[in-house]
C-alpha cells in the first residue's frame, strides 16, 4: 500500500515498522506477507473470498426460507435480523481494530460491511423469489418438495466445498446444520448438540494461535467462529447477556485504565522514548502510591490527632517558640530552614506531648506515634518484597545466551514505540546490534582482544573507585569542617559555609554520575549491562554520601546530649533560684506562673535530626529541579534557537539535546525514599513533603522529557530492570532502617520534648501500654512469649523453613530446566522425523516420475504398463 | 565567599567535560593554537606551509604520493580540513560508480580534493574547481599542476561560488553537471544548491556530494534537501578527517527532478 519504490521512512505509519522489519528479514514467502507491492492483489483475493461467502450465504438463506415457510411468517425475517446483528458486531470489531491502528484490517472490514449491505439487498430479493417459487410449487407437497430441495442444495454445496479448504468445509457444514436446527423449537438433543458445537468453536478460538495455518486462514476462521458463537449462544439463551457483559467488561476495563494515574502520560513517553525511560516513570508512580499510604498513616494517626486533640500551641515550653527566637520566628529565611514556628509545630517530633491519652477519644498519642513509625517501615518492607516476588515470577528463568541471534531476530522490536524518530533510532539500533553481535561472534572465535577489554574494564573500575574515594574524602572533610563551624557558632559564617555539606553532597551526586558515565565508555558493555553497572556505581556513591551524613549526624546527636546533661543541671538550679528568689524558704503559696517561652529547654536532638533530614530533602529537590531547568530546558532552548545563527550545527553536534538519564533519576528517587524512611520517625511531615515532591516531579519530568530530551541513541528494552530497581530499594530500605532503629533502641529520648519524654527508652511505651491498658494475663502471655527460650527456637524454626522452601524452589527450577531441555530435544527429534518422512516422500515421488517417464517405452507391453501405472497411483496416494 | 570544597565538587564536572569532548579540545589545539603559533613563527599562511612541505616531500607527477604527503602533514604537523583519506575513499567509490564526465568542485582549498577527484575521473572528463580565495587558488593551481593534471582535465576558477554558478552555462558552455562536490563555506551549501537547481545544470541522476554536513554541520542545507523532495539522499556517516572521535558525515544527493 505505502510501499513505493522511493518511499521515505517518515511516511510509513508506525505500526508497519515491525512489519517492514520482518519484511526485510524474510523476503521469501511473498504470498503471505502483509505488504504486497500494492494492496490490490490482497484486495482482489478478499473480494473473491467475499463472493464465495456471499454465495454460501445466499444458499443458506434460501434453505432457511424454505424451512421457514413451514413455521409461518414470523420467522421469516430472522435471517435478516441475524445478518444485521452480525454486521453490527463486525462493525464494532472493525472499530476496535481500527483503534489498534490496523488500517489495513479496518479497510478490509469496511469493504466487508459494504459488501454485506449490498448482499442484504440481494438476499432479500432472492428470498422473495424463493418464496414465490415455493408458492408456485404448491402447498400440498410443499413440505416434501422443500426437503428434497434442501437435500439437493446440500449435496451441491458439499460438492463445491470439496474444492475448498477442509476447515472451511467443516465450518460450512456445521453452519448448514445450524441453519436447519435454527427453528425456535429445539429438542433437548439438538440443543445439546448445538451446545457442543459452540463449545468446540470456543475451543478452536482458544487454540487457533497454535495452528500451523497461514495467517489469512487463521483470521478468517477466527472471525467466522466468533460470529458463530455469537449467533448461537443467543439461541441458547445467553447471548445477549453475554454481549452486554462483554461491553460492560470492556467499559469497566477502560474505566480502570482511566483511573490509573498518569497512565496516558506514561504511555506517550513510552512510545517516544522506549520502555527504559517509561520504566522510570512507572517506578515513580509506584513510589508515589507507597508514599501516599505512608502519608495517610502519619497524617491521619499522628499529625491530625495531635493538632486537633493535643494541647494547643503556647501551652507548654515544647510547644512554644523560645523568647530569644520570637523576634524572627516568622521570617521566611528561618521558616525555609524549618526553624521558628515551623520547628514548634506538628511537623516535628519535639512538639508532641508525652501525655498518655489525649482528647475525649482517649487517643493514645505516644503509642500511636511509635506504632506508626514502626508500621510505615514494616509496610514498606512488605510491599517491596511482595512486588519483588511478583516480578520474579514473571521472568521465566530461561537462559539468554543460547539463541542469541534468534532472540535478536524475533524479539528485538519494541512494540510500544509510537514515534517515527524513535522508531528510526530503534531500527538503526537493531541493525547496529546485529552488526555488533556478528562482530562479537567473530571476535569470540578469535579472542585475541579479550585481554585489552579486560584491562580496560579493570582500569575503568579502578578509576571509578578513585573517584568514589575522592568524593568520600571531600564529604568527610566538609562534615568535619562544618562541625568546627558549629562549635564556633553558625552565625559568624556565610551562607555558603553553613550550607557547605548539603551543597557539596548535591553537587557530587550530580556530577560524579556524569564522570562514571564517561568512564564506562571504556568498558564497552551492552547498554543494559552498562546501565546496571552505572546504577551500582551511583549507588555506592550515594550510599557513601548518605552514611557520611549519618555519621556526622550521630556526632551532632552526642554533642546535643552532652548539652542536655548540662542543661538538666542548670534547670534545677534555675528552678531553685526561681522559687528562692520570689518567695521565702517555706512556701505553700500559689505556684508561680512563668510564660512557657521563658522556661529554659533542652536542645531536643530528635527535632534536630528531623530538621536535618527535611532540609536535605528540600535542598535535594531544589537541586533536581534546577538541574532539570538549566541542564535540560535552558540547553534545549539555546540549542533550538541559537542554531539559526551559529557557526556549527548545535543540534547534531556539540551541545545537542540531552538524553534522559534513567540511572541517575532512579537512584535519586531511591535515595530520596531512603532518607524519608530514615527521617520520618523524627519528622512526621516528611512523607507529606515527599508526596508533594513526587507529584511535582511527575509533571515536571514528564514535561521536561517530552519537551527537551531526545530519545536515546540506543533504545533498549528495560523489561527486566524493574526488579533491579526493587532490589536496590530493598537494600536501601534495610540500610536506612538500620540507623533509625539504632537511634530508637540505644539513645534515650530527650527529657523535655517529644511523645516519649520522661522514658528511658522509646519502646518503653509498649511496655507501659501492656501494663495499663491490657488485662494482666495478656501481659503475662506477652512476657512469656518474649522469653528468649521461646523466641530462639521460633527463629530457628523460621530459618529452617526458609532453607527448606529455598531448596524446594531450587529443585523445581532444576526440574523446569530439565523439562525445557526435554522439550527441545523432542522438538529436534520431531523435526528430524518429518525431514525423514519428507525425504522419503520425495524419493518415492522421484521413483514414480521415473516410472512414468519409462512407461511410454513400455506401453506396448500392456501388462507392465498397467502395473507401473498402478504403482504410480499408489505412490501418489501415499504422498 | 565560596569555599574551596564547593569548588572542588565541580572537579568531576570539569573532568567529565574534558574527557567527553577531548577530541574537540585536540582539534581546537591543532587547528587554532598550533596554526597561530606557526603563523607568527614563519610569517607564511597555513596553505603555503603545506605547499612547501608537499613540494619538498612528494614526488612530482604522482597524485598518489601528493595525497599521501598531504595526509601525513595534516595528521602529524598541522590541521587542514581536507576531505581526508577515509571519506576520500567513499568519494572515490562513488566516482568510480558514476563515471561523471563533468564535475564541479566548490571549494578546492589547497587542491587536495581536486587531485583526488581528478585522479579518479575517466578519460575525457573535465573538472571545474571553484576557489574563492586568490592565494589559496594559486597554491591549488600549483599543487594540481604538480600532480600532473593539465588545463584540459582541471580548470580552476578563482572567484566566489555564488558568482560562478550562474555563469557556468554561459561562460564555460556547460550543459549538465554529473557530479558536484561541495566543501567550501558550510553557510553557502544551501544557497549554492538552490542556485544549481535554478540554473538547470542538474539533470536526472546528477550526484551532489556535500562534505562536513554534521560537523561543523550544515543544518539549513539538510533541511532544504529534506523538504524539497528533489533528491534521493543519504548520509554517509564517518568521522572528521584526521580525527577519530568527532562524528561527521557526507551527504550524497541524487537529483531526481520534479516528479
Amino acid at each position: 500500500m505505502y510501499f513505493q519504490r522511493n518511499f521515505r521512512w517518515q511516511e510509513i505509519p508506525l505500526h508497519l515498522y515491525p512489519v517492514l522489519y520482518f519484511f526485510f528479514v524474510f523476503t521469501a514467502d511473498e504470498e503471505d506477507t502483509v505488504i504486497d507491492s500494492d494492496g490490490r492483489q490482497e484486495r482482489a483475493k478478499d473480494k473473491e473470498r467475499k463472493k464465495e461467502r456471499d454465495r454460501k450465504r445466499r444458499r443458506n438463506v434460501a434453505r432457511r426460507a424454505s424451512s421457514a415457510r413451514k413455521e409461518g411468517k414470523e420467522l421469516e425475517d430472522r435471517p435478516e435480523r441475524e445478518e444485521r446483528r452480525g454486521r453490527k458486531k463486525r462493525d464494532k470489531e472493525g472499530k476496535g481494530k481500527g483503534k489498534g491502528g490496523e488500517d489495513e484490517r479496518q479497510e478490509e472490514v469496511k469493504n466487508d460491511t459494504v459488501a454485506k449491505i449490498q448482499k442484504n439487498f440481494s438476499n432479500e430479493n432472492t428470498r422473495k423469489l424463493e418464496q414465490k417459487e415455493m408458492e408456485v410449487v404448491g402447498e400440498e407437497d410443499g413440505d416434501t418438495e422443500g426437503k428434497r430441495k434442501n437435500g439437493r442444495s446440500k449435496k451441491d454445496e458439499k460438492k463445491e466445498d470439496k474444492e475448498k479448504h477442509e476447515s472451511s468445509e467443516e465450518e460450512e457444514d456445521e453452519e448448514e446444520k445450524e441453519g436447519e436446527e435454527k427453528p425456535d423449537v429445539l429438542s433437548p438433543e439438538e440443543l445439546e448438540k448445538l451446545k457442543e458445537e459452540v463449545d468446540e468453536r470456543k475451543k478452536l478460538i482458544s487454540t487457533l494461535r497454535g495452528k500451523p495455518w497461514p495467517m489469512r486462514k487463521k483470521l478468517l476462521t477466527l472471525r467466522e467462529s466468533h460470529e458463530f458463537v455469537e449467533k448461537y449462544e443467543g439461541a441458547l439463551g445467553k447471548g445477549k447477556s453475554r454481549k452486554l457483559t462483554v461491553i460492560c467488561y470492556r467499559d469497566f476495563e477502560n474505566f480502570k485504565t482511566a483511573c490509573v494515574p498518569w497512565e496516558m502520560k506514561i504511555k506517550e513517553i513510552e512510545s517516544h522514548f522506549g520502555s527504559s525511560v517509561a520504566s522510570y516513570f512507572i517506578f515513580l508512580r509506584w513510589m508515589y502510591g507507597i508514599n501516599m499510604i505512608l502519608f495517610g498513616l502519619t497524617f491521619g494517626l499522628v499529625m491530625v490527632p495531635e493538632a486537633l486533640m493535643g494541647r494547643p500551641y503556647g501551652s507548654m515550653p515544647r510547644k512554644t517558640v523560645p523568647r530569644a527566637d520570637e523576634a524572627n520566628a516568622m521570617d521566611f529565611a528561618v521558616l525555609w530552614d524549618f526553624g521558628g514556628y515551623a520547628q514548634y509545630s506538628v511537623l516535628f517530633y519535639g512538639y508532641y506531648n508525652s501525655q498518655r491519652a489525649i482528647g475525649w477519644l482517649k487517643f493514645r498519642m505516644p503509642l500511636s506515634y511509635f506504632l506508626v513509625g514502626v508500621g510505615t517501615v514494616a509496610y514498606s518492607y512488605m510491599v517491596v518484597i511482595r512486588t519483588m516476588a511478583r516480578n520474579a515470577n514473571e521472568d521465566g528463568g530461561g537462559d539468554n545466551n543460547s539463541f542469541n541471534f534468534s532472540w535478536k531476530m524475533f524479539t528485538s522490536w519494541d512494540y510500544l514505540i509510537g514515534n517515527p524518530e524513535t522508531a528510526d533510532n530503534k531500527f538503526a539500533s537493531i541493525t547496529t546490534s546485529f552488526k555488533e553481535a556478528i562482530l562479537e561472534e567473530q571476535e569470540s572465535r578469535k579472542d585475541d582482544n579479550i585481554h585489552l577489554t579486560r584491562f580496560l574494564r579493570v582500569l575503568a573500575n579502578f578509576l571509578v573507585l578513585c573517584c568514589l574515594a575522592g568524593s568520600g574524602y571531600l564529604i568527610y572533610f566538609v562534615v568535619r569542617r562544618s562541625q568546627k563551624f558549629a562549635l564556633e557558632g553558625l552565625e559568624s559564617h556565610s551562607w555558603w559555609e553553613r550550607n557547605e555539606v548539603n551543597m557539596v553532597m548535591s553537587l557530587l551526586g550530580m556530577f560524579c554520575p556524569m564522570l562514571f558515565d564517561v568512564i564506562s565508555a571504556l568498558e564497552n558493555y551492552h547498554p543494559r549491562i552498562a546501565l546496571q553497572w552505572q546504577l551500582g556505581r551511583i549507588f555506592a556513591l550515594f550510599l557513601g554520601n548518605l552514611y557520611t551524613f549519618i555519621i556526622a549526624l550521630m556526632d551532632e546527636i552526642n554533642l546535643k546530649r552532652e548539652e542536655e546533661e548540662v542543661l538538666k543541671l542548670n534547670m534545677t538550679i534555675w528552678e531553685a533560684s526561681l522559687y528562692n528568689g520570689t518567695l521565702g524558704a517555706n512556701s505553700t503559696a500559689p505556684p508561680i506562673t512563668v510564660h512557657p517561652a521563658d522556661i529554659p529547654r533542652g536542645p531536643c536532638w530528635e527535632t534536630m535530626v528531623g530538621q536535618e533530614f527535611v532540609r536535605l530533602i528540600v535542598s535535594d529537590t531544589m537541586t533536581t529541579y534546577i538541574t532539570l531547568l538549566i541542564g535540560d530546558f535552558l540547553r534545549a532552548v539555546l540549542v533550538r534557537f541559537l542554531n539559526y545563527c551559529w557557526c556549527w550545527d548545535l543540534e547534531a553536534g556539540f551541545p545537542s539535546y540531552s538524553e534522559f538519564d534513567v540511572s541517575g533519576n532512579v537512584l535519586g528517587l531511591i535515595f530520596n525514599q531512603g532518607m524519608i524512611w530514615m527521617g520520618a520517625f523524627y519528622a512526621p511531615c516528611l512523607p507529606a513533603l515527599n508526596v508533594l515532591r513526587l507529584h511535582v516531579s511527575m509533571y515536571l519530568q514528564c514535561w521536561a522529557v517530552m519537551c527537551c530530551n531526545v530519545p536515546q541513541e540506543r533504545v533498549f528494552k528495560a523489561s527486566g530492570s524493574n526488579n533491579f530497581y526493587m532490589a536496590m530499594l530493598l537494600v536501601i530500605l534495610f540500610l536506612s532502617t538500620l540507623p533509625a532503629i539504632y537511634t530508637i533502641v540505644t539513645i534515650p529520648p530527650s527529657f523535655d520534648c517529644g511523645p516519649f519524654s520522661g522514658k528511658s527508652r522509646m519502646f518503653d511505651v509498649i511496655q507501659e501500654t501492656l501494663e495499663s491498658d491490657f488485662p494482666a494475663w495478656f501481659g503475662k502471655v506477652f512476657s512469656y512469649a518474649s522469653n528468649p527460650g521461646l523466641v530462639l527456637p521460633f527463629l530457628l524454626l523460621m530459618v529452617l523453613a526458609i532453607y527448606y522452601l529455598q531448596s524446594t524452589s531450587k529443585s523445581y527450577k532444576q526440574a523446569n530446566l530439565e523439562l525445557k531441555k526435554k522439550l527441545q530435544t523432542q522438538n529436534e527429534e520431531n523435526k528430524k522425523k518429518t525431514k525423514m518422512a519428507a525425504q522419503k516422500a520425495a524419493m518415492d515421488l522421484e521413483e514414480a516420475q521415473n516410472a512414468r517417464s519409462e512407461s511410454p517405452r513400455q506401453q506396448r507391453n500392456n501388462n507392465a504398463s498397467q502395473q507401473s501405472y498402478r504403482g504410480e497411483k499408489n505412490t501418489v496416494a501415499f504422498i | 565567599m565560596v569555599s574551596g570544597a564547593i569548588a572542588l565538587a565541580f572537579l568531576p564536572l570539569v573532568l567529565t567535560f574534558i574527557i567527553r569532548y577531548r577530541y574537540y579540545f585536540v582539534l581546537f589545539y591543532r587547528a587554532v593554537l598550533v596554526r597561530m603559533w606557526y603563523d607568527c613563527k614563519t610569517g607564511l599562511s597555513r596553505e603555503e606551509r603545506a605547499f612547501q612541505y608537499v613540494l619538498t616531500h612528494a614526488i612530482p607527477g604522482d597524485p598518489e604520493s601528493i595525497l599521501e604527503t598531504f595526509d601525513l602533514w595534516c595528521s602529524k604537523v598541522e590541521f587542514i580540513s581536507n576531505i581526508g583519506p577515509k571519506k576520500g575513499k567513499i568519494m572515490d567509490r562513488m566516482l568510480s560508480e558514476h563515471c561523471p564526465l563533468t564535475v564541479l568542485e566548490l571549494g578546492s582549498h589547497c587542491g587536495y580534493s581536486t587531485v583526488r577527484i581528478a585522479r579518479a575521473l575517466p578519460l575525457g572528463a573535465r573538472l571545474y574547481s571553484v576557489e574563492m580565495d586568490a592565494r589559496n587558488a594559486a597554491i591549488a593551481e600549483k599543487i594540481i599542476r604538480l600532480a600532473g593534471f593539465d588545463d584540459d582535465t582541471v580548470e580552476l576558477i578563482a572567484s566566489p561560488s555564488d558568482e560562478v554558478i550562474p555563469r557556468l552555462r554561459a561562460d564555460y558552455g556547460l550543459e549538465r553537471l554529473d557530479f558536484v562536490f561541495m566543501d567550501h563555506w558550510k553557510k553557502c551549501y544551501r544557497p549554492d544548491l538552490q542556485a544549481l537547481e535554478g540554473s538547470g545544470l542538474l539533470g536526472k541522476g546528477s550526484v551532489v556530494l556535500a562534505d562536513n554536513v554534521l560537523f561543523p554541520g550544515a543544518p539549513n542545507f539538510i533541511r532544504h534537501v529534506r523538504k524539497s523532495g528533489l533528491y534521493e539522499w543519504k548520509i554517509h556517516r564517518a568521522t572528521l578527517e584526521y580525527s577519530k572521535g568527532i562524528r561527521d558525515g557526507m551527504a550524497e544527493l541524487v537529483y531526481q527532478g520534479i516528479k
